[in-house]
C-alpha cells in the first residue's frame, strides 16, 4: 500500500529527531567524561557543544555567561529550545502520535515512556550527579526504539522514509562534530599537545565510533586518521560515506528520486576529493561547510519530491 | 479498608454489584470478594498501577482550554462493572432492533417519506430540521443502511431496568477507550481473569473493518479504507488513530484527499494519487464538503458529496444520517419499530416530553424543578439543565429558551441512575454510571459485548462526560452459569 505524503514527512522527522536526541545525549555524555580526565585550564570550553548543535542564538537569548550550568540547562533541560534533548523527544512523540497507525504497536508505548522519562527527569539532570544516568537512559531508550524499527518495521515506504531521516541526521551530526571539534582541538593543541588524543577520543566516543576506530585503524588517535575514519570508513554505519551510500540505496527504491539522486552524486564527488589528499585545518572547514549545504539540498529535494505533492 | 466495604451503601439506587443488604451480586461476587481481600495499601497500589498503565499506553483525550489543546490522561477507575450474560443478550437484541428501525427511517425520509405521509412522525419536525440534508434525497446506499456505526447511551433505573437515553448516529466516539480499559484491567487485576469467563471486546476493529469493506464500490479483496479525521486538535484524535491502526487503514485529513475529474476520491501518496473506496468519516457532515455544505470548511474535501452520490465512494456514516440523531426524533423510535418492523420494542425509551406540543410544554414549564431539559440537537452534555440540581434562576432562563424555540427542547424525568463501587480518595464508594454500547450495521449487524462505561466521580453527580470530570470503567459481560 502506498503511503500518504503527510505521513511520510512525519515519519522522516520522527526519525531525524530520534537520531538527534540520541546523538545530542552522546555528545554531552562524551564531553562530560572528557572534562574529568583533563587538567584544569586545558579543557575546551563548554560552549563547543552549543556550537556543534548550532544552538548559539538560543543560548545567547537565554544566558549571559557561558558556563557548565547554563550550557547543560539549555541542552538537557530546556524543552522549548530546538537544540535540546527534551525538545527532540517531544517532537518524536508528536510525530509518532500522528503516524502510529503505520508503525509497530510497541513503538507508541516506548515513545511514551521515553517522553515521560524525559519530562520527569530532565530538569534534575543538569547537575553532575544525575547527568550521566539521565543521558545513558535517553541513549538506551532511543536505541531500543531504533532496534524495534529495525526488527519489526515492514520494508515498505514507512521504512524508507524512516531510514532516510535517520541517515541524513547522522551524516549531518558527524560532519558538524568534526568541523567544530577539529577547529577547537587545532587551536589548543599548540599549547597542550599531550591532551590531544583525549580530545579526539572523546569526539569518537560522541559518535559511538571509539572501538570501531581502534579495530580498524589502531589505538593511535590523531586528526588525519579520525577525519578520514569519520568521513570515509566504508563499513562503519555512522561514517558519512556509509550514510550517503545507504541513502542512495534507499532513494533508488522510490519512484521519482532523480532530483535527490543528483544531490547524492554531488555529495559523493566531494567525498572522493577528501579521499585524494589530506586536508589542512584551513582547508577542512570550507570543505565541510559546502558539504553541509549539499546535505541540506538533499533534504530539500526529498521534501519537494515526496512531501509536497500537489494532487492532480 | 474492610470498613469501607462494610459501610458501602447506595441508598435509593440500584447498585450493580452490591445488593441492598450489602452482599455482592452473584455475577460480581468473585471480583468483589477478591477486592475485599486486598488491604488499603494494596488497593492504592492497584490504583497506581492503573494510572501508570494509562500513561505508558499513552491513552489520552484532548480538552480545549483557553485556546490551547491539552492532551490529558484518560480517567479510569480500576474496579470493573459486571453485567450478566442474560441481561446483556436481552439488551443487545433491543439495540439491534433500534438500529434496524432507525436505518429504515433514514432511508424512508430520503426516499419516499412514507412514515411522514402516514403521519406516524410529524413531517415538519423532519423536513424543517437542520439535520435533514436535501442534497441526500434519492440516494440509496448499499443494504439500505445510512448509519453504519451507532453509539447508544444506556442507563439503568432504580429497579435495574435498561433504558436507551439517546442514539448517537453522527460520529459517536469512545470505542477505543472501551478496548483500552480492558487492556488496563488485564494488567492491573490479572488474578480475576483466571476464574471469570468475560466476553472479549478487542475484535471491534475487525468487525468495523468487515462492515466498512462490504461497502466498497469496487469489488476488491482489500478495498482502500481511510479514516477521515479533523486532525490532531480534535478531542477524539487518539481514537481515530487507534481505529486506523486496528484496521490497517490509512488515517487521513481533508488535505490528503481530492476528488478527480472522474468523480472518484483519491489520496495523495508518495507514489502519486491512489483511489479511495470507503471513507470512515469522523468529521461532522457540515464540514465534509465545502461544495455541498459549509463553504468555509477547511477540514473537508470539495466534491466529496458529488462522488458519494455518483456511487464512486462509500461514506460511513452516510451524509444525512444525522437526521435521526435528534432528541425529538428519538421520542418516536418506539413508533418506528412498530411501523417498519412490526415488532414490539425490546428496550425502553425514557419517557420524553416534546416542548413543541402544547400540552407537553405546559407540563414541562410547570415542573422544571423535577425534569431534565435538553436541547434537541446538542451532544457532549452541553446545554442541559438538570432541574433538581439547578437554581430558580436557571429554571427561569430555560423557561424563556423553551418558549422562544419549543421545537429545540425536550424534557425527561430525572432518572435514579444505577451505581457501582468506585475507588475514590482511598475508599470504596457508590457512583452513578451509564453505558455506551456500539452497534454496527452493514451487510450484517453486531453489538459490542458491553461498551464504554462512564462514571460520575463526584458524589451524587450524574455528569459522566470525560470533558467534565467523569471517569470510566471496564465493562464485563460474564457468562452466568446459574
Amino acid at each position: 500500500m502506498s503511503m500518504l505524503s503527510r505521513v511520510a514527512e512525519r515519519l522522516y522527522w520522527m526519525s531525524r529527531y530520534l537520531e538527534r536526541a540520541e546523538d545530542t545525549a552522546r555528545i554531552v555524555s562524551a564531553y562530560n567524561h572528557l572534562i574529568m580526565d583533563i587538567p584544569k585550564g586545558a579543557e575546551p570550553g563548554w560552549y563547543i557543544m552549543v556550537q556543534i548543535l548550532d544552538a548559539q542564538p538560543h543560548f545567547e537569548q537565554r544566558f549571559r555567561s557561558v558556563n557548565e550550568q547554563n550550557v547543560l540547562k539549555l541542552l538537557v533541560a530546556d524543552a522549548n529550545a530546538p537544540c535540546s534533548i527534551p525538545y527532540a523527544v517531544k517532537m518524536i512523540r508528536e510525530n509518532v502520535r500522528t503516524t502510529r497507525d503505520v508503525l509497530p504497536e510497541e513503538i507508541w508505548e516506548l515513545v511514551n515512556e521515553l517522553s515521560l522519562f524525559a519530562q520527569e527527569n530532565a530538569s534534575n539532570s543538569v547537575g553532575r550527579r544525575n547527568r550521566h544516568a539521565f543521558l545513558a537512559e535517553v541513549i538506551s531508550r532511543c536505541q531500543t526504539i531504533n532496534g524495534l524499527l529495525l526488527s519489526s518495521l515492514t520494508r515498505d515506504h514507512a521504512h524508507s522514509f524512516t531510514k532516510l531521516g535517520r541517515l541524513l541526521e547522522c551524516a549531518d551530526m558527524a560532519t558538524r562534530m568534526i568541523d567544530v571539534g577539529a577547529g577547537d582541538i587545532g587551536e589548543r593543541s599548540e599549547r597542550f599537545s599531550t591532551v590531544d588524543p583525549l580530545l579526539w577520543g572523546a569526539l569518537l566516543q560522541g559518535l559511538s565510533a571509539e572501538s570501531a576506530y581502534r579495530r580498524e585503524v589502531g589505538p593511535i588517535v590523531d586528526r588525519p586518521a579520525v577525519v578520514d575514519f569519520v568521513f570515509l570508513a566504508p563499513g562503519f554505519p555512522r561514517s558519512v560515506k556509509f550514510c550517503i551510500r545507504e541513502i542512495r540505496n534507499e532513494l533508488a527504491k522510490l519512484s521519482g528520486s532523480e532530483e535527490a539522486l543528483k544531490v547524492v552524486s554531488r555529495l559523493n564527488r566531494r567525498l572522493n576529493r577528501l579521499n585524494k589528499k589530506e586536508m589542512t585545518q584551513a582547508e577542512l572547514h570550507p570543505f565541510i561547510d559546502e558539504f553541509q549545504v549539499q546535505l541540506n539540498n538533499l533534504h530539500v529535494a526529498i521534501q519537494d519530491t515526496w512531501f509536497r505533492v500537489d494532487g492532480q | 479498608m474492610d470498613t469501607s466495604w462494610k459501610d458501602y451503601q447506595s441508598d435509593g439506587f440500584f447498585d450493580e454489584s452490591i445488593t441492598a443488604n450489602g452482599n455482592p451480586r452473584l455475577a460480581a461476587s468473585r471480583a468483589i470478594n477478591f477486592l475485599k481481600s486486598l488491604s488499603g495499601p494494596e488497593l492504592a497500589e492497584r490504583r497506581r498501577a492503573a494510572e501508570l498503565a494509562v500513561r505508558e499506553m499513552g491513552i489520552s483525550f484532548t480538552v480545549y482550554s483557553e485556546g490551547a489543546n491539552i492532551d490529558r490522561a484518560w480517567p479510569f477507575d480500576f474496579i470493573p462493572r459486571v453485567i450478566t450474560g442474560r441481561e446483556w443478550s436481552q439488551l443487545s437484541r433491543g439495540l439491534l432492533q433500534r438500529m434496524r428501525a432507525l436505518n429504515c427511517f433514514i432511508d424512508d425520509v430520503y426516499n419516499g417519506q412514507k412514515i411522514l405521509a402516514d403521519g406516524v412522525v410529524p413531517a415538519e419536525i423532519v423536513l424543517e430540521s437542520s439535520n435533514f440534508l436535501s442534497s441526500c434525497a434519492g440516494v440509496s446506499p448499499r443494504f439500505g443502511v445510512w448509519a453504519h456505526i451507532c453509539g447508544s447511551d444506556v442507563v439503568r433505573d432504580h429497579l435495574g431496568q435498561f433504558f436507551v437515553l439517546e442514539d448517537n448516529l453522527r460520529v459517536p466516539s469512545g470505542v477505543s477507550y472501551m478496548i483500552e480499559n480492558r487492556e488496563i484491567t488485564k494488567r492491573v487485576l490479572p488474578e480475576l481473569f483466571e476464574n471469570y469467563s468475560i466476553l472479549p471486546v478487542d475484535d471491534y476493529p475487525l468487525k468495523l473493518y468487515e462492515t466498512l469493506a462490504a461497502l466498497s464500490p469496487r469489488p476488491r479483496r482489500r478495498p482502500n479504507i481511510v479514516v477521515l479525521t479533523p486532525g490532531i486538535y480534535n478531542s477524539a484524535y487518539f481514537e481515530h488513530a487507534y481505529l486506523a491502526q486496528g484496521m490497517g487503514a490509512e488515517l487521513v485529513e481533508g488535505v490528503d484527499l481530492f476528488v478527480g475529474d472522474d468523480d472518484c476520491v483519491y489520496m495523495r501518496t508518495v507514489d502519486g494519487p491512489a483511489r479511495v473506496d470507503v471513507i470512515y468519516r469522523r468529521i461532522n457532515e457540515d464540514f465534509m464538503d465545502p461544495e455541498a455544505f459549509r463553504a468555509d470548511s477547511v477540514l473537508g474535501v470539495p466534491g466529496l458529496i458529488r462522488s458519494w452520490r455518483a456511487g464512486r465512494v462509500a461514506i460511513a456514516n452516510a451524509p444525512g444520517a444525522g437526521v435521526a440523531d435528534d432528541k425529538v426524533i428519538y421520542a418516536f423510535v418506539p413508533q418506528m419499530i412498530q411501523y417498519y418492523l412490526k415488532e414490539k420494542p425490546l428496550v425502553k425509551n425514557v419517557p420524553t416530553y416534546l416542548c413543541m406540543r402544547d400540552k407537553d410544554r405546559e407540563y414541562v414549564l410547570d415542573n422544571l424543578d423535577k425534569l431534565v431539559v435538553k436541547p434537541a440537537n446538542e451532544s457532549g452534555g452541553y446545554g442541559i439543565m438538570v432541574g433538581p440540581h439547578s437554581s430558580a434562576q436557571t429554571h427561569k432562563k430555560f423557561a424563556k429558551l423553551i418558549e422562544k424555540d419549543p421545537r429545540n427542547y425536550i424534557a425527561q424525568p430525572t432518572l435514579s441512575l444505577s451505581t457501582a463501587p468506585t475507588y475514590v480518595d482511598g475508599a470504596i464508594a457508590p457512583r452513578h454510571l451509564d453505558l455506551r454500547p456500539f452497534i454496527l450495521q452493514g451487510k450484517d449487524a453486531w453489538v459490542t459485548p458491553g461498551g464504554l462505561t462512564r462514571v460520575a466521580m463526584k458524589e451524587g453527580s450524574l455528569v459522566v462526560n470525560s470533558s467534565q470530570g467523569g471517569g470510566s470503567k471496564d465493562t464485563w459481560i460474564v457468562e452466568s452459569k446459574s
